[in-house]
């Protein structure tokens, strides 16, 4: 089918079938047309061709009458009368029955017959036709039924009227009935006259006509069906996916069109007169023009199929290929137009929108002030205007509606990025242009933000991996120096100065190991990727535990713990093990920093739904730092960091609270330093 | 008999020391600077112990503990910079023994390794009769009130060794303060159970090798004490 399509050949042989069956047809055609005079006639007595035949007949038979009677006269030369004579004896001659089809009697006002042809024993065969001719008048008078009016007609017999016409005094008037003899009987008597001939044409013509129309039907049948595969085909090439655009394409589908309307038109009109000179000459008169004529005539036919088909299969390509549009002079113009008009709106509302905010809202309540005030002037007189003025309040107060609708939805926006959510984008669909330029911009704000806590998240959650590889990477070398340390001392020295530097490294290679745990815990907790299982946790046995681990070594101090705790238990949703943690950093500091001989004070208070345990002590040295220092990385009480805290303790204790959701407080009042923690209450 | 001891490392320095710690406490030692070769030495030797680092370059300590665990039951204790509880966790499932955490203690590495040895030689340790309480290494024989851990006998005064016995009785039970005092004592608890906390404190030096990161007498913290369940071993 694809192959069929792509075959130039299949093209080429269909384009000339097409021409051939559009010139058959036609040559088909015009023959036809030869029996277009005969058609709708009762008989060949009934065409025009057998009336003129008649009337020659009538006339002749009126000029032989004048004739004899010319004879008759007697003023007239010898040569006169050979000359009458002979004309005479042609026109009796050419009326002899054996030399004619036409027969006829003619009879005088007194009923009598003066001449006839029929033959011995012959009457005249029907249908009877009747003329009047007067004598010194050299042509006849058809009697047809028109004629009634002017003559006095009598009824004679069934079907024939005998016609008197009154004719002036002196002259003599003549009926003539004629007939003609039956076809077959011409056929077979072989007298081969103009009404023999007329009978066989006329004879061919109705009996060939429907033949010659059908064949020609046919044939434009055929090639219309030539042009639709013509048509099918067009724009497909072979190699060629989808459609191929000739040369013809090229031409701009108007300008092609008005090109081949020309020509069709040109080449119809020649046709036409071609048709007409052919119809007048060799239909109606029987002449012969040659073949040329109807030869030309179907070629000019083939030539107009040619056109139409040319026409038609540009126009299915430009469909096919979806070029119409693209290739019509009519639309690229309107297209240009209309976007001329495009861009002159949008350079109008872009001046609009230039001008200030202020302005436009000025210049917007005047105009709409202004036809305000004349439209309900014109109402009192003038219907439309009325309506007019309804209309435009309506759409006013529309406008307004969609402005505040609008500005609602910009305020909830806002009021959601406010509250934290920076994923929130407001919708800004339908709005009016400077709501819709703000909520851009409020948009805008909110992703930046976004990306910008995600990038400080992003950015913590490196620190703290960073911190943790880091200080993997100490504890390794750490490891050997604190064994190697330890193998040195099981060595022997003489000399009492190494023992002393031994103790030295040991020392210190103990507090770096405590300073790398405590960074990596440091980091963890301030960048919350610990994890946090909180649980239901009792405070009093927690605080419980953590002075049975502590008890001693603050005893050791010389510190003494006061407790005091509410009746029965009381519970926080926390981790047990971050808590604890917070407890053993809050009571290592007592042991590292309080006064020796001073009490501890661990207190428990619970109520409104807040539980918070603070640890109160005398510090040693004075605190000369304020409390939002201490809780700082690496900031302790004292200045010189001689002792053996790392200065993490506060700050991971802080972190780790507010991890399980709590607050930790440091207050410092002279010498009394003072640490809250508080969670929530668990019921 | 002498038992060997495999050690595995990447650090050279760091296997050097616990070479010389546990050569000096009369073990053998094969060593090994990868998971690799740590599989080609249990292949070629016969190994009772694995010392093994978790971070090392071709194959990690948790992959090759997997690997040795398909064939064999050697005690491994993981050695780890890692102090994070999931890498804790994953290598005790995943079947190693113990673990200890760098920077460590010589000490207490030698205490494990001797823990481990006396556990995995012993086939089944003392035999179970009516008055006996197992769990890991502590054994408690009721009738002749002794407690030993992995062996050898710890004294315990009066109230650690009713303590002990009340916890090693419902292994994986978490008991409170006040709970333990009103049992051991048979007195209601009057806020007076901090000396429980104390007493606690005392029983787990004597029974764990480090105090400070008990593998079998556990605190709860806000909730109370227990020992492990099916603690290794």
């Amino acid at each position: 089918m694809k192959k069929l399509q792509e075959s130039h050949l299949s093209k080429v042989v269909a384009a000339v079938l097409m021409l051939a069956l559009v010139f058959t047809g036609a040559m088909f055609g015009l023959k036809a047309v030869q029996a277009v005079p005969y058609l709708d006639r009762e008989s060949y007595q009934d065409t025009a061709e057998f009336y003129r035949l008649c009337r020659t007949f009538e006339d002749q038979i009126a000029s032989a009458f004048a004739l004899a009677r010319q004879l008759e006269a007697e003023n007239l030369t010898y040569v006169e009368r050979q000359q009458l004579t002979r004309e005479l004896e042609q026109l009796k001659q050419s009326f002899d029955s054996s030399a004619t089809n036409f027969r006829f009697v003619v009879c005088n006002d007194a009923g009598e017959d003066v001449a006839f042809n029929l033959n011995t024993a012959e009457e005249l065969p029907a249908p009877v036709h009747y003329a009047r001719f007067t004598l010194g008048e050299p042509w006849a008078e058809e009697l047809d039924e028109d004629s009634y009016a002017a003559v006095e007609a009598t009824a004679v017999e069934d079907g024939v009227t005998e016609i008197t016409i009154k004719a002036p005094a002196g002259s003599v008037s003549y009926t003539i009935e004629y007939a003609v003899v039956p076809g077959e009987q011409m056929l077979e008597s072989g007298v081969e006259d103009a009404l023999c001939h007329l009978y066989l044409r006329y004879d061919t013509a109705t009996s060939t006509f429907s033949t010659w129309v059908g064949v020609a039907g046919s044939c434009l049948v055929l090639a219309a069906a030539c042009i639709l595969f013509l048509l099918w085909t067009a724009g497909h090439k072979a190699g060629a996916e989808g459609i191929v655009l000739t040369w013809q394409e090229k031409i701009f589908f108007d300008l092609y069109l008005a090109a081949m309307l020309v020509a069709g038109t040109a080449i119809f009109a020649g046709g036409w007169w071609l048709l007409e000179y052919y119809y007048h000459t060799c239909v109606e008169q029987q002449g012969q023009e040659g073949a040329w004529l109807p030869l030309s005539i179907a070629a000019l036919c083939a030539l107009f199929a040619a056109v139409i088909a040319l026409t038609l299969r540009t126009f299915a390509v430009r469909l096919k290929g979806r070029a119409l549009a693209r290739t019509t002079l009519l639309c690229r113009v309107l297209v240009w137009l209309w976007k001329g008009l495009g861009k002159a709106v949008r350079w109008g509302l872009e001046l609009v929108r230039s001008l200030p905010f202020l302005w436009r809202t000025i210049a917007g309540f005047l105009a709409y002030f202004l036809a305000n005030v004349a439209l309900f002037n014109e109402a009192r007189y003038n219907a439309l205007a009325g309506a007019i003025w309804w209309l435009l309040n309506l759409a006013v107060l529309l406008l307004l509606c969609r402005w505040s609708m609008s500005f609602r939805k910009l305020r909830r926006g806002s009021q959601a990025i406010a509250a934290g959510n920076l994923s929130y984008q407001i919708d800004t669909h339908r709005m009016p242009h400077e709501l819709r330029c703000h909520a851009e911009d409020l948009n805008n704000i909110s992703k930046g933000m976004a990306e910008a806590v995600d990038e400080q998240m992003k950015s913590e959650r490196f620190k703290a991996e960073l911190i943790t590889n880091v200080s993997h990477d100490l504890k390794t070398p750490l490891t050997s120096i604190i064994n190697y340390v330890d193998l040195l001392k099981t060595t022997q020295q003489d000399d009492p100065k190494a023992l002393e530097y031994i103790e030295v490294l040991d020392r210190k290679s103990q507090r770096l190991k405590k300073l790398t745990e405590d960074l990596v815990e440091a980091s963890k907790a301030s960048t919350g990727v610990l994890s946090v299982n909180r649980e239901k946790i009792g405070m009093a046995q927690l605080m419980d535990q953590a002075m049975g681990e502590w008890q001693e070594k603050l005893e050791a101090r010389k510190l003494t713990l006061v407790t005091s705790l509410p009746e029965g238990e009381t519970w926080v949703y926390a981790d047990g093990r971050h808590l604890w943690r917070v407890l053993d950093n809050l009571l290592s500091n007592c042991a590292k920093y309080a006064m020796e001989g001073t009490r501890v004070y661990l207190d428990l208070i619970r109520g409104h739904g807040q539980v918070s345990l603070s640890v109160k002590n005398i510090s040693r040295e004075p605190l000369n730092v304020p409390p939002e220092r201490l809780m700082e990385r690496f900031v302790r009480g004292e200045e010189s960091r001689t002792t053996e805290g790392s200065g993490l303790g506060l700050s991971i204790a802080r972190s780790l609270t507010e991890l399980q959701g709590g607050t930790f407080e440091l207050a410092v009042d002279g010498d009394l330093f003072k640490a809250i923690v508080t969670l929530p209450q668990a019921n | 008999m002498t038992h060997t001891i495999l050690i595995c490392d990447d650090d050279r320095d760091i296997v050097s020391a616990l070479d010389i710690y546990l050569s000096s406490e009369g073990y053998q030692t094969v060593k090994a600077y990868n998971g690799r070769e740590a599989l080609r030495a249990v292949e070629q030797n016969d190994i009772h112990l694995i010392l093994m680092d978790i971070m090392m370059p071709e194959l990690d300590g948790i992959r090759t503990t997997a690997k040795l665990r398909e064939g064999s039951n050697v005690p491994i204790i993981l050695l780890t910079a890692k102090s994070e509880d999931a890498d804790k966790i994953l290598g005790l499932n995943i079947g190693a023994d113990d673990y200890i955490t760098k920077p460590f203690n010589p000490l207490e590495v030698i205490a494990r390794v001797k823990s481990q040895l006396r556990r995995y030689t012993s086939l089944g340790g003392a035999e179970k009769g009516p008055g006996l309480l197992c769990v890991g290494p502590i054994a408690m024989d009721d009738s002749a009130k002794q407690v030993t851990v992995d062996g050898s006998p710890v004294s315990l005064t009066p109230i650690e060794y009713n303590i002990l016995k009340l916890l090693l009785s419902h292994p994986g039970q978490v008991f409170s303060s006040a709970q333990i005092y009103e049992q051991v004592w048979n007195d209601p608890a009057y806020g007076s159970e901090n000396t429980v906390a104390v007493h606690i404190r005392h029983l787990r030096e004597k029974i764990e090798i480090n105090p400070a990161d008990p593998r079998y007498l556990k605190v709860v913290w806000g909730l109370g004490y227990k020992i492990e369940k099916g603690a290794n071993g």
